[in-house]
């Protein structure tokens, strides 16, 4: 055969091949373009994630804290969104059309067929017209998700915390990649720090979709769904009427207050205030309310109750009195002089009054800072350091809560580094004896070591969880915290816990909050603050035998401890001890001519 | 040497190869732009630098080439063994060797290799060209295609194999194998497609090979032979074909009706028929293929590439786009027409039948006519052997224009 023959025979072949092909194409593009468009346009898939609700929390007694209800979500599908409908779109929502198209644009990539979350909660009057126009909206929608609901006529803010739709930086932040741009995740307090539980596992479900984005069935009848598991719920050991009684006594006061069941370490109540609505942060918070928020001068995203570190005052001085038992410096009936102030190299350091020769339980009962005064001297910065760690000072106390401070508990290495070694003088321990100075408590520590004391020494780590019920069996799990024993002589406990006894039912401090019913004991103490008015401390437990509650109050700038956080502190044992029987509706009245 | 570098260039090849890679580099950012992979940046720079490869190629003399080749051959015979023993294994095959970070294949290397080593052996002697027509010469030719099949079934990658089978009958017959021969071979795959089909396909192969057998007028005892030789490869073919591994019956059986298997390897078939389809005349346009943009099709940017193509420019795209490969097949084909140096003559044509051959194969797959057998799309499909290998073919097309009068 002649080449060119072959040339041609193969250029033949060739035609015929693409002719073929060619006429394929003709065939499936041409002809049954129509049909298979059809077939394309169902054959969208929608992922739809179904973000499972949060876990709910509860009270000791089984009563709601922190509820969910149900609120309607517009959603835009980026890749399906018709953007002529911008002006439509922004109007019924109320947002301007700017922030939306910037809203639109961050969803990149892959992310464009999804929906993306513009606007929570709305109302149902959006929502229908959404239904009725879904036409010509393409690719806006709405579903229902879950938002938080606050049931009670209290806000427990710092305790709960709040979850809200997560921000940019917690997104790249995060470990892994669960969550997607929309979602809610826990921001702060309890919130936060359960996210894990509360806010379970999304399910993904599958559906095919037109166009138009209408649905047209779900994808595999559902077999390749991945159904969602809920939230599992937390118990706290909060006592829902002790906090809303705390709340309203503490209504346009700073300060915190934090009461524990000694036995546990259960927080009944904790408050925090100045504090702010919660509700507010339930999905989309809007950034002016939360810079307002951010930027008050009174600080109420602070949480007061762990984060404070305030000098104790008085109240520190169980702990001195304690220390100086154990390290031998005093017995519980050796007495020391107490005349009206006290000269220590040529300063002078006041006193309340002159007491005379008195011992350890006396002292606690009248507060008498010239018995401390010659304590922190004798006890010297080491034995200082150790009994303060003992007793749960100058470290966290573990509550379940996130940026715990660690407070201020000065020891020899802390001074020699602020001040230089040996440029610090025997004369700071004057100070730190009677709680002043360079020490620094939150009001959570004060409470533990009230509790603590209260148990003869049984220190119970603090916490709010005490059970976590996972929903989808309705099983329990008692969450575990640390108990440590304080190893001191009984007698130790004793001695100071009959001073705490005596400073209310004696001739001390707090005797305006004696109760003829219940034994309260307590401690007052008065944190100088050389920038405004003092701060009011109070703890105490009760009642004197078998306790039930220990308390910690502390009133920002407040003045003594006897005339604020004294009744403060009593009322809410006292209610909380009563029950019911208690009548919450008297004011707290402020103790006048107090004295610590 | 000619004064302008520019006298014997093939303008047409270089142009239309271009335009093919572009398209491809078009549609493979479309599939892939929304993954965090960055295929596109990879296939532009070794499309860069491999058409720069192609042009000097071009200008490569054909003795140097054919000199080479047995080594290279030799060469990649080598690297298909040292695969098999220390390759990558990548969806059940091995045939990649992993090179930081980039897999490069042997496998398209010894393409070439082999289309170089039979055209050197069908060209190179003192007196006169080897002729095909001689039992020897014609087995040698064969074992210079077997050797590397065999070493790539053992991998295995059936797609490969067939591409290097394709060249072999192509390539005899260009160098003058006589048409009764090549009949005898032929003769058992229409038979054998035909048992596949059905015993009234059978019979009817059967009857139409007799029919032609007789009309060459050969010898008669010889004819009967293979007839006879029909009929048990055509009884045998229902056979062979239970011994395929079931995925590849799978293959087979979902070309003629993919919806036995509609989410197996039906799925493919299915998704990139309803892909391009929807196209229609003029495709939903640049980055707006819904079947493609959900990812319907797994790896789309490799051998679904001509998906992209069919969905987003529709018929007129897909045209263009056959056109460009018609054009590319037919230049080779006169290239090796004109050209009077039988090494590069030869090698031509057997460019021009793998390309033909992983076109029909590739795009025939896309469109539901043909099994879903992996092969790329030759200077589209994503994948840097492949694309690099296409290249060097092209650059040898276009030297056998340039020396087109060389002996």
């Amino acid at each position: 055969m002649e080449q060119d023959k072959k040339k041609y025979l193969i250029f033949v072949l060739c035609s015929v091949i693409f002719f073929l092909l060619g006429a394929r194409l003709a065939y499936l593009q041409l002809f049954s373009s129509e049909e298979l468009s059809k077939e394309s346009d169902k054959n969208s898939v929608k992922t739809i994630t179904i973000t499972p609700p949060r876990g709910l929390m509860y009270d000791r007694n089984g009563k709601v804290l922190v509820d969910n209800k149900p609120s309607y979500t517009v959603t835009i599908t980026p890749s399906m969104f018709d953007t002529s409908k911008l002006q439509e779109i922004s109007s019924l929502l109320e947002i301007h059309p700017d922030t939306l198209i910037k809203e639109l644009k961050s969803y990149k990539g892959t992310n464009r067929f999804n929906p993306a979350k513009v606007k929570r909660d709305v109302s149902f009057k959006v929502v229908s017209y959404l239904a009725e126009n879904k036409d010509h909206l393409s690719g806006v929608d709405y579903q229902i998700d879950a938002i938080r609901f606050y049931p009670n006529n209290f806000r427990g803010s710092h305790a709960f915390g709040y979850a809200s739709e997560i921000s940019s930086k917690q997104l790249e932040k995060q470990i892994g990649d669960y969550y997607k741009q929309g979602d809610i995740v826990g921001s702060s307090g309890l919130e936060a720090n359960y996210e894990n539980y509360l806010r379970g596992v999304k399910g993904y479900k599958f559906i095919t979709v037109d166009v138009k984005g209408r649905e047209i069935g779900g994808l595999n009848d559902g077999m390749n769904d991945i159904p969602p598991v809920n939230g599992s719920d937390l118990i706290l050991g909060i006592d829902i009427k002790l906090q809303e009684f705390a709340e309203k006594l503490f209504d346009g006061k700073k300060g915190a207050v934090i009461a524990i069941e000694p036995e546990t370490g259960e927080v009944l109540c904790f408050v925090s205030k100045p504090d702010f609505d919660l509700s507010l942060f339930s999905g989309k918070t809007d950034p002016k309310v939360f810079s307002a928020l951010l930027n008050d001068p009174e600080k109420p995203l602070f949480n007061r109750v762990i984060q404070t570190k305030y000098p104790p005052g008085s109240t520190w001085k169980m702990m001195m009195s304690l220390a100086a038992l154990d390290a031998g410096l005093i017995t519980t009936t050796s007495t020391i002089a107490c005349p009206g102030s006290f000269t220590y190299g040529n300063r002078s350091f006041e006193d309340h009054g002159a007491y005379g020769n008195i011992n350890v339980m006396r002292a606690i009962e009248v507060s008498a800072n010239v018995f401390y005064y010659k304590l922190g001297l004798m006890l010297g910065i080491d034995n200082y350091y150790k009994y303060g760690k003992m007793l749960g000072f100058g470290q966290k106390t573990g509550i379940d809560l996130p940026n715990e401070t660690s407070g201020l508990l000065p020891s020899r290495q802390y001074l020699d580094k602020r001040y230089g070694e040996n440029k610090w003088t025997q004369g700071f321990l004057v100070s730190l004896g009677i709680g002043q100075g360079e020490l620094g408590v939150s009001p959570v520590q004060m409470a533990a070591y009230t509790a603590a004391i209260a148990m003869n020494g049984l220190y119970c780590q603090p916490h709010l969880v005490s059970k976590i019920r996972n929903t989808a069996d309705n099983t329990e799990e008692i969450v575990k915290y640390e108990q440590r024993r304080i190893d001191l002589p009984q007698k130790y406990y004793d001695a100071v816990k009959k001073g705490m006894y005596l400073v209310v039912n004696g001739n001390g401090t707090a005797k305006s909050i004696m109760s003829s019913d219940i034994e309260l004991c307590g401690k007052t103490g008065t944190a100088q603050n050389s920038s405004g008015k003092n701060h009011s401390w109070f703890v105490g437990f009760a009642p004197y035998e078998n306790p039930k509650i220990a308390i910690c109050v502390l009133g920002e700038n407040e003045g003594w401890g006897a005339s604020f956080a004294a009744p403060v502190a009593g009322a809410l044992m006292l209610k909380y001890l009563s029950g019911d029987n208690y009548n919450t509706d008297g004011e707290i009245k402020i103790v006048e001519n107090a004295r610590d | 040497m000619n004064k302008n570098i520019f006298e014997g260039f093939d303008f047409t090849i270089l142009i239309v190869t271009a335009c093919i890679v572009t398209s491809g580099l078009f549609a493979i950012f479309s599939a892939t732009f929304t993954s965090s992979a960055d295929y596109f940046s990879r296939q532009l720079t070794f499309a860069l630098a491999g058409i720069s490869v192609m042009i000097f190629i071009s200008y490569i003399p054909p003795r140097i080439i054919a000199k080479g080749s047995y080594f290279l051959y030799v060469i990649s015979l080598v690297l298909l063994v040292l695969v098999l023993l220390f390759g990558k294994k990548i969806s059940g095959s091995k045939s990649w060797f992993s090179i930081g970070g980039f897999g490069i294949q042997p496998s398209e290397f010894a393409k070439i290799a082999t289309i170089l080593a039979i055209a050197n052996f069908l060209s190179m002697t003192e007196e006169g060209y080897r002729n095909v027509n001689r039992v020897m010469i014609f087995f040698k030719t064969c074992l210079f295609i077997f050797i590397p099949v065999t070493l790539i079934m053992l991998q295995p990658d059936m797609g490969t194999s067939l591409v290097f089978l394709s060249m072999l009958l192509p390539i005899l017959f260009w160098a003058g194998l006589s048409p009764y021969v090549l009949f005898i071979i032929i003769s058992p795959v229409i038979v054998a497609a035909g048992a596949f089909l059905g015993i009234s396909y059978f019979i009817g192969a059967i009857c139409l090979v007799a029919v032609l057998l007789f009309m060459l007028k050969k010898n008669i005892v010889i004819t009967i032979i293979v007839l006879i030789i029909n009929f048990i490869i055509g009884f045998s073919a229902d056979n062979l074909y239970q011994k395929l591994a079931p995925y590849q019956q799978n293959r087979i059986k979902a070309v003629f009706d993919p919806t036995t298997d509609p989410l197996g390897s039906g799925y493919n078939v299915i998704q990139s028929k309803v892909a391009i389809g929807s196209g229609g005349f003029w495709g939903k346009g640049f980055l707006e293929g819904t079947q493609t943009q959900l990812k319907f099709i797994p790896e789309q940017w490799t051998d679904f590439i001509f998906c992209m193509i069919g969905e987003e420019f529709g018929f007129i795209g897909s045209l263009l786009i056959l056109l460009l490969y018609m054009i590319l097949i037919f230049r080779l084909v006169n290239n090796a027409n004109i050209t009077r140096n039988r090494f590069l003559s030869i090698s031509c044509i057997g460019i021009s039948s793998i390309v033909l051959f992983h076109l029909l194969i590739n795009i025939g797959m896309t469109i539901g006519i043909m099994p879903v057998i992996g092969i790329p799309l030759p200077l589209m499909s994503y994948g840097i052997s492949s694309l690099m290998s296409f290249l060097v073919m092209m650059g040898i097309g276009m030297s056998t224009y340039r020396y087109r009068n060389q002996y």
